[in-house]
């Protein structure tokens, strides 16, 4: 608990400064204030992507070596990869309506895209909760999480396989596109998302792990309670 | 509405759901902590 604390405290600070950075960045020429959402927007959906990364990473590891502790990974990094992905995309949104005039557009393949990475691995929390047997639930939601992954380069490069509404990547294999302020701003707010990302996943795993031995304590109380069946008893 | 308000919406809502994120796991744990 002391360790997990100690992150989130570590988190909060980082947090801090990346949004003093957000807010003292110079606001851009064109789109004035609505320029300071990429500090909130970026760096979550750069957390999606590590998460649902993770989450991949953890199914594949569970499929192989069958331990809990992979499945725990797998499934607590999907549930903050959805939080995150529904942060990007509202924040999105909204910026959207500022710069070009509308909040949504289905044409749009990364819009779309994002949309749909964000209602898989909702079913995929959906998955889990519906089945009981752990192995079954870790087995079936490891298969979803390798399968769902290929999202992920879909939704990056989305936007330069169709050249529609949203923008390209601000930075790039040949440099940014950005002014230096404001790119440190995005750059220290996806560090400080970094950090709080491994405060969260820390919090999750341990709450997982603290569950599933409450949940085995429970079964082998529920064992020594139940009462015989009238078959198997003898003389009464 | 002013850009400002709405930028500054924008933030309270993204760090008000982080935040309530974070309250909702420390709750849970907090719970499992106290069943087992």
């Amino acid at each position: 608990m002391t360790r997990i604390r100690v992150l989130f405290g570590v988190a909060a600070a980082a947090m801090a400064v990346g949004l003093w950075f957000a807010l003292t960045a110079p606001p851009d020429a064109l789109q004035g204030e609505y320029s300071r959402i990429i500090n909130v927007h970026v760096p979550s959906l750069w957390l999606a992507f590590l998460a649902f990364g993770v989450t991949a990473l953890g199914s594949i590891m569970w499929l192989w070596k069958k331990k809990q502790r992979w499945d725990r990974l797998a499934s607590a990094s999907a549930e903050v990869g959805v939080l995150f992905t529904g942060i990007g995309l509202f924040t999105g949104m909204v910026w959207g309506q500022a710069v070009w005039g509308r909040a949504w557009d289905w044409g749009d393949p990364r819009l779309t895209s994002t949309a749909v990475m964000f209602f898989v691995y909702l079913g995929y929390i959906a998955l889990r909760n519906a089945v009981d047997d752990p192995v079954v639930k870790a087995r079936r939601s490891a298969i979803l999480g390798v399968v769902a992954v290929v999202q992920v380069p879909l939704v990056y490069f989305s936007v330069n396989l169709f050249r529609t509404l949203h923008q390209t990547q601000s930075i790039r294999p040949d440099g940014s596109t950005m002014p230096a302020e404001m790119l440190v701003a995005m750059l220290v707010n996806v560090a400080a998302f970094t950090i709080l990302y491994v405060a969260l996943m820390a919090a999750r795993t341990d709450i997982a792990r603290i569950e599933e031995a409450n949940r085995e304590t429970e079964l082998l109380a529920g064992d020594a309670v139940k009462p015989p069946k009238l078959s198997e008893v003898g003389d009464v | 509405m002013s850009d400002t308000v709405i930028v500054a919406g924008v933030f309270v809502i993204s760090y008000g759901m982080i935040i309530a994120y974070s309250v909702y796991l420390h709750l849970r744990r907090r719970r499992a902590a106290t069943r087992s």
